[in-house]
């Protein structure tokens, strides 16, 4: 027993000097960290999925925000400062996305928050961010991120809100009007879910099966047995995860010849390459940065996406997906802000530039925020795709 | 219902208890060999899909892709045994078992390293339309997996029963220690288990990923499903693990066609507890045989 | 006698350290990370008695830590109800919970029970998922109040950091002392030999039940601090992965005891956190470490078990104990 004692006695105190050391230490750092001027640069978090479900969709999102960091950064900053982003991966979990926005405010004193991937870890964040009250401007596509409105909150994508709607119409033009759903269960799939619910009645097209599946899951067979027996004139699928090309390739394992139609989350290449064959005459709404002539050749818009798509392929070799032209946006957002704030650029002042923004050309369309609206896109940005021949054509 | 989407519903719960099954076999193996569960069985599952993808890339023809996946992963696997494991076969079984937890985090976390994160697709070994059978779809993948596993029972069921090396398997399961007073080398024997292990884990991997795609995480899933497999089935018995494989398969895809897709693993996981309750043994397993 | 005196001061000392870091540090990064040590701690000292004293395992105890943060989340969030009450309803229906569970497990033993556990674990996942009514969902609950008794809130870092380590503090000293009193003898001859601690005439199935509710009660109490101490739950914080790091941590820091398992404790929840506790490290090594965490995490466990296989325990100890596990 004695030993024991002396061993609890021993750790607490060994685990106590390492927290108050460093805990005196670190309250030293922080008082030095904010004491150069004004030659500090503008630090911006970012929270991005580089792991779980969504590592396919942070990826490029990390990598379109390094670029155009660089590229700022080389031309001599904003403002004559330069720019910092520190990145902190969410591993596709709302509670990490949570842990990570405490860092990122307290310990690295960001001025904005970019991020994040998903709609479920974009909610995550709204305590802190509203507590800490900083612009956080979000790449999901879920509509709860502006529909629950918070002043702090931005969006670039285009949300299920005008996205829904627009894929039903689409639908019902195209004749295709007994509809079978599927969705994940994750924040963005049972987001567009309710909506495509709520909406079908309006669009006029009605829905013979409801069925869905788990983040994770690597079989759905059995939901698509029973969509088949409801005899859908087409399957709505409703995710951004990599589960995509497996409900794709199911429908063709079990000889279905019902067409498939997706989300704006699809929209990457990684679902044209696990699909194979079944991917073609996928078809989706999304904005126009994969097929940029759909913005008019010569328009703003166009030499926005088609610089962006020359840049990001030179630098990495492939083309841009549409998640790396939101993070593209997202970060043009902020910067575009901050060359706009008068006088010293605090948290708040950030916000309110940000909300000020007006006709800012991105390539997931042109940017008008107001009080009122933080997701400044109309479904004048969306246009239908088809994947024809491994790769994205506009269906018209 | 009519009777051919009940196939289907059949069919689809046999592909998957089929892949249940090979990582079952995995867990089932090394718990005969040493007592302890090997939480790192998963992700040779993982390895397996992974190094396949790997190898086509880099331009090897498919079927020797999949043969060094295997390969590749059992000596990953015999690797595990011999320097993290094996100098500490005296401990208690939880210090193991915790070891091959920290051996999962780090292959599961290297192979986002390496791999990076995305999804990878693995072509079909045949590719073609499905096969039909009674108005239910039978793609030609689903018939390999059904194939290696086959091949994977009997396999090790004539290994147990009819080679030297099974006995000697047999042997050491029942007593470490009588066996080795008989003169067989339980090492080596324990080595063997994991690298079989290993390689079944493997082969599930590298089969089932034209169909659902892979990625550095998909180990954490098909370790749980096989680990629940081989409880089910009853440990340490190979026809055991993959009974308990095909009937959890089969519940998950009937608790969708009758009940609901959100909570078919959930049902399928309650089924399991009460199999455990009433059935401490597994369904197979015979009572007496407690190891820990 | 130095062992003595040893023995009650560094506690003290302790003790008086850790109440005494509001006063030392405002540093609000470091109080959260802290205090998510000091919940890992209640949730970990309840399975220690678990694991270390009856010998059994449990791989679901991220679901008990969920069920209490989902109780007080919901209780004190969307049913008003005073955060004091909602704490300890908590805390009792997680026990609750547990003891039902661990009834039927009395037939069940070494990998039959865990696999009970861990298939309870992931039932309650689901559940925490699809029940959308009390949980959010995948989307999780937000906005849940801070601790508050009647009209002061406990709402700085440092006061929630206060609040979780005193309750920490408070439940590894019962742990400590319930190892000796003679329950605890009574648990300790459960994990030797069964039959023999019946023999002497130990009810060993309600001991059983009691302590797998007692820890599962420890989980919840823990789950309810970490609801309003972060105001914001989501399924997916109470994982396997959750579960197995919390088992992880109690093998790591050696069995049949608790000061171990607190050290490995404290060990594997700062690791991720390194740059929080040293300060002006450079970006490149925090992202490093932040990319290679699991991968660091993985190989300590391995090595540590390779070297040391009485765990922290053991080696504080200097001479491993034999017989450990089994």
């Amino acid at each position: 027993m004695k030993t024991r004692r002396r061993v609890v006695a021993a750790a607490l105190v060994a685990m106590l000097m390492v927290t108050t050391v460093a805990g005196c230490s670190s309250k030293g750092s922080s008082g030095s960290a904010t004491g150069e001027g004004s030659a500090e640069p503008y630090r911006i978090g970012a929270i991005v999925s580089l792991s779980g479900s969504y590592a396919g969709l942070g990826t490029p999102e990390q990598k379109a925000i390094e670029m155009e960091m660089k590229r700022i950064n080389d031309a001599g900053g904003i403002n004559g400062r330069q720019v910092e982003v520190i990145f902190e991966d969410d591993a596709t979990d709302p509670a990490k996305a949570q842990a990570a926005v405490a860092r990122l405010l307290e310990q690295e004193n960001v001025i904005a928050v970019i991020g994040a991937t998903g709609t479920s870890q974009t909610m995550a964040l709204r305590d802190d961010i509203d507590r800490a009250g900083v612009p956080q401007v979000s790449m999901a596509g879920g509509s709860v991120i502006t529909a629950e409105f918070d002043k702090n909150v931005f969006q670039t994508p285009w949300p299920n809100r005008i996205v829904v709607p627009f894929t039903l119409k689409a639908l019902k033009d195209r004749g295709l009007v007994n509809v079978a759903v599927i969705s994940d269960t994750g924040g963005y799939g049972k987001d567009g879910h309710d909506l495509i619910l709520k909406d079908a009645d309006t669009a006029g097209v009605k829905i013979v099966a409801d069925e869905t599946f788990n983040p994770g899951d690597t079989d759905m067979t059995a939901q698509l047995t029973k969509i088949k027996a409801a005899s859908p004139d087409v399957v709505l699928m409703w995710n951004a995860g990599k589960e995509a090309a497996i409900v794709a390739k199911n429908i063709k394992q079990l000889g279905m010849s019902v067409p498939l139609v997706g989300s704006p989350g699809n929209g990457r290449r990684e679902f044209i390459e696990g699909a194979g064959d079944a991917a073609e005459g996928f078809r989706f709404a999304a904005g126009k940065i994969l097929v940029p002539e759909a913005y008019g050749e010569g328009t703003p818009a166009f030499e926005v996406a088609q610089k962006f798509i020359a840049d990001y392929s030179f630098a990495y070799g492939v083309a841009p997906d549409i998640f790396a032209g939101h993070a593209f946006d997202a970060f043009l957002v902020v910067t575009d802000a901050l060359k706009r704030v008068e006088g010293e650029a605090t948290p708040a002042s950030l916000r309110d530039a940000i909300e000020a923004t007006d006709g800012l050309v991105g390539v997931g369309g042109t940017f008008a925020y107001s009080p009122e609206d933080h997701n400044g896109l109309t479904e004048e940005e969306l246009v239908f795709y088809r994947v024809d021949g491994a790769t994205w054509v506009l269906d018209k | 219902m009519s009777s051919s989407e009940l196939l289907q519903f059949l069919i689809s719960g046999l592909q998957n208890g089929a892949v249940y099954a090979l990582v079952g076999l995995g867990f089932t193996l090394v718990y005969a060999s040493t007592g302890i569960i090997n939480f790192a069985q998963g992700e040779f599952f993982m390895l397996g899909g992974m190094l396949a993808v790997a190898g086509v890339r880099m331009g090897l023809p498919l079927p020797l892709s999949i043969l060094a996946a295997v390969l590749l992963s059992a000596g990953v696997g015999v690797a595990m045994e011999r320097f993290a494991l094996r100098p500490r076969r005296d401990s208690g079984a939880l210090v193991l078992i915790i070891i091959t937890i920290g051996a999962s985090m780090v292959l599961k976390s290297l192979a986002r390293h390496i791999f990076g994160p995305n999804e990878m697709a693995l072509p079909a070994f045949t590719p073609g339309p499905p096969v039909l059978l009674l108005g239910a779809a039978i793609d030609r993948q689903v018939l390999w997996i059904w194939g290696l596993t086959i091949v994977a029972v009997v396999g090790l069921t004539l290994l147990y029963t009819k080679t030297k090396l099974g006995r000697a398997m047999r042997a050491s399961s029942l007593s470490h220690d009588a066996a080795r007073l008989m003169g067989i080398d339980t090492a080596g024997v324990v080595m063997i288990s994991f690298g079989l292990a290993a390689a079944l884990g493997a082969l599930g991997g590298a089969a089932v990923a034209p169909l659902t795609q892979t990625a550095f995480d998909v180990g954490a899933r098909a370790g749980l499903k096989g680990f629940a497999a081989a409880i089910l089935g009853g440990l340490g018995n190979p026809i055991a693990a993959v009974v308990g494989g095909l009937v959890l398969g089969v519940l998950e895809s009937l608790s969708v066609a009758f009940i609901s897709s959100t909570y078919k693993d959930a049902i399928s996981l309650v089924l399991l507890l009460a199999v455990l309750f009433l059935r401490p043994q597994g369904l197979l397993g015979k009572s007496g045989r407690e190891k820990v | 006698m130095r062992s003595r005196l040893a023995g009650t001061l560094v506690p003290a000392v302790g003790v008086i350290l850790v109440l005494a870091m509001p006063f030392m540090t405002t540093d609000r990064y470091l109080f959260k990370v802290l205090t998510f040590v000091g919940l890992n701690l209640i949730v970990v000292a309840g399975l220690a008695l678990l694991f270390g004293y009856a010998g059994q395992i449990s791989l679901g105890h991220a679901a008990f830590f969920g069920i209490g943060a989902y109780t007080a989340g919901y209780l004190t969030g969307e049913a008003a109800v005073p955060w004091l009450v909602a704490t300890l309803v908590a805390a009792l229906l997680a026990a609750l919970v547990g003891f039902v569970l661990s009834l039927p497990m009395l037939r069940l033993k070494g990998h039959y029970l865990a696999m009970a556990t861990l298939g309870f674990s992931e039932i309650m996942t689901v559940l925490f998922i699809e029940a959308r009514g009390i949980t959010g969902g995948n989307d999780g609950l937000r906005g849940i109040p801070y601790p508050s008794l009647g009209s002061f809130k406990i709402d700085t870092p440092s006061g929630v950091y206060l609040l979780v380590w005193i309750t920490a503090i408070v439940v590894l000293v019962l742990a400590a002392n319930l190892v000796r009193t003679r329950p605890g003898r009574a648990l300790r001859a459960l994990h030797g030999a069964e039959l023999g601690a019946q023999a002497c005439g130990i009810d060993t199935g309600r001991l059983r039940v009691q302590v797998f509710a007692l820890s599962a009660g420890l989980a919840g109490l823990a789950g309810a601090l970490y609801a309003s101490a972060v105001g914001f739950i989501s399924p997916t914080t109470f994982s396997l992965e959750f579960s197995v790091l919390l088992v992880a941590m109690v093998v790591l820091g050696g069995t049949g005891s608790v000061t171990g398992p607190v050290v490995a404790c404290v060990l594997l929840t700062l690791l991720p956190y390194v740059d929080a506790l040293v300060p002006g490290l450079p970006r490149e090594v925090v992202s490093f470490l932040q990319d290679w965490e699991a991968d660091i995490a993985g190989i300590v466990m391995i090595l540590v078990l390779l070297f040391a296989p009485g765990g922290v325990a053991g080696l504080l100890r200097r001479s491993p104990r034999v017989g450990e596990a089994e």
